[in-house]
């Protein structure tokens, strides 16, 4: 349903998804029931002539059950969110598959800034692809990613993956995704961050394992190759 | 907003009803550029002077012509992308929120037009003696003064603060500006900045650009 409005990328886009649709019925439910009632006993209970009106203390057991039944029911309501979410938090926060390829991610005011591995698949090496505003990934593969920050707070916010994940000074934070879909995706950053921080998008392009291949080659900055993207190229002469 | 058209409206009919030119439309673009320059007097400070803290240099009275240049290269992409360069990353995106050309010329002619003041010194260990050595390289473009050439591309330097000259000799010696392909006068620069031999010479050339001044 949600995918009609924002397409889905990765592998657990669909359990997010499912989870606010989950919530959106039962939150949903229990607002429209209490508000037919509320509305239904206004009508009910207006100003009648001849009527005075009374001071209930809400005491007695046919006036409790008013509140006391719901409120089971919303508790019941409450653990099956429950179970659902952390079920879900588990699988896209913490339990991390072993990743095909690592990356690392770098929010700073206001732009964020993407280490590739390069040909050799290790992060840290001599020919690491460093990028402003554009990260290059290979559908199907597990990505993890080390989520960093050079100055304040930031959140990587990918919608069409359903992910974000803050980005903590001082800290190495690590997450995952896998990519289901081919195209090139907007990337925002979802903390508050300074006057720029509305404007601190990037963009993530999701390539087939051939067009990968052929981005990193172009882009390997210990071949003095022609660079694809400009960005790449003047990185390349500072490394 | 919508009040002060309509102030302006019934200016510009009230003063050709006196036979005066209305409103010219040099006045109308200074208040724009003067609107447009809020945003960035929240890091060039409202005085254009700069503010350290949040790494913005000094852009009041600096040549339109470099302005606009520089303004154009935030917003293409030519400064303000490389990895390494924090502060050009916070400027990016400033440039990204004027809109169109007319408002970056706006905004530009309104800088431009800012009194320009000497920065108070924040670098010590400079020698300027040695520094007039080095700066003869420079003058030949930036002018005996560091007033700045237009036919040349290159800047006013003789009220910039020595912090941000520092910050700009090391980016270009780095690699950090003047390097993407596209960057043409980055790319002047880049290999002046390589005739400083070391970091003290850096230092040198700085504390006697800070001696130069305006003598026109
Ligand atoms: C968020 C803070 C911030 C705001 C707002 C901001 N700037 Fe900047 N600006 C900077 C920083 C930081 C630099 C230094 C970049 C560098 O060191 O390479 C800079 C550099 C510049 C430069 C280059 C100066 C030179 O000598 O090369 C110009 C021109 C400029 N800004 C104009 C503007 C204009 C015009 C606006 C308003 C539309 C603006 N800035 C708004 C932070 C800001
Ligand atoms: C061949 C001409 C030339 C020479 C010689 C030269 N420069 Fe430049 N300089 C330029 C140009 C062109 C620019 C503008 C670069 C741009 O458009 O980004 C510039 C920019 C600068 C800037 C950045 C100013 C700013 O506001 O961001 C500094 C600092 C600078 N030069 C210092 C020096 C120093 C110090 C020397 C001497 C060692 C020197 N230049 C020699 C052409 C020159
Ligand atoms: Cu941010």
């Amino acid at each position: 349903m949600i995918e009609r409005y924002v397409e889905i990328a990765s592998t657990y886009g669909g359990n997010i998804d499912a989870l606010i649709l989950l919530i959106a019925a039962l939150v949903g439910f229990w607002l429209v029931l209490c508000e037919v009632v509320f509305i239904g006993f206004i009508i009910k209970f207006r100003e009648k002539p001849g009527v005075r009106g009374q001071y209930i203390t809400g005491e007695e057991k046919h006036q409790k059950r008013w509140i006391a039944i719901p409120h089971y029911l919303v508790l019941v309501c409450d653990i099956v969110i429950i179970v659902f979410a952390v079920n879900i938090w588990y699988t896209v926060k913490q339990d991390l598959p072993e990743p095909d390829v690592t990356v690392r991610i770098i929010g700073q005011q206001w732009a964020w800034s993407f280490v590739h591995p390069g040909t050799d698949g290790l992060l840290d090496t001599e020919d690491d692809i460093k990028m402003v505003d554009e990260l290059h990934v290979e559908k199907d593969k597990v990505y993890h990613f080390k989520l960093e920050a050079r100055d304040v707070m930031h959140s990587f916010s990918v919608p069409v993956f359903r992910l974000k994940q803050d980005a903590v000074p001082g800290r190495i934070i690590t997450g995952w995704f896998e990519a289901t879909k081919l195209g090139s995706f907007d990337i925002q950053c979802a903390e508050i961050c300074g006057i720029g921080h509305g404007m601190m998008a990037a963009k993530i392009f999701i390539e087939s394992p051939e067009e990968h291949q052929k981005w990193v080659a172009l882009n390997d900055p210990t071949e003095d190759s022609k660079h694809t993207s400009t960005v790449a190229a003047n990185n390349a002469a500072a490394n | 907003m919508t009040t002060r058209l309509v102030i302006l409206a019934m200016l510009s009919i009230a003063a050709s009803s006196f036979g005066f030119t209305p409103a010219n439309a040099e006045a109308d673009s200074n208040a724009n550029g003067k609107e447009l320059y809020q945003l960035c007097a929240q890091c060039h400070g409202k005085d254009g002077l700069g503010n350290q803290v949040a790494l913005a240099p000094a852009i009041a009275g600096q040549r339109d012509w470099y302005l606009l240049n520089q303004i154009t290269k935030f917003r293409s992409g030519q400064r303000g992308t490389h990895f390494y360069d924090i502060a050009g990353m916070r400027m990016r995106p400033m440039a990204l929120s004027l809109r169109t050309d007319q408002d970056v010329a706006d905004v530009v002619a309104y800088v431009a037009a800012m009194p320009p003041e000497k920065p108070a010194a924040t670098l010590e260990g400079g020698d300027p003696e040695k520094g007039k050595t080095h700066f003869q390289v420079c003058l030949a473009c930036h002018g005996p003064n560091g007033e700045g050439m237009q036919a040349l591309n290159a800047p006013t330097l003789n009220h910039s603060s020595d912090w941000y000259l520092l910050t700009q000799l090391q980016n270009f010696r780095a690699g950090i500006r003047g390097t993407n392909p596209e960057d043409v006068t980055g790319a002047i620069m880049r290999p002046m900045s390589m005739t400083l031999p070391d970091e003290q010479a850096l230092q040198d050339v700085i504390a006697y650009i800070m001696t130069l001044s305006e003598s026109k």
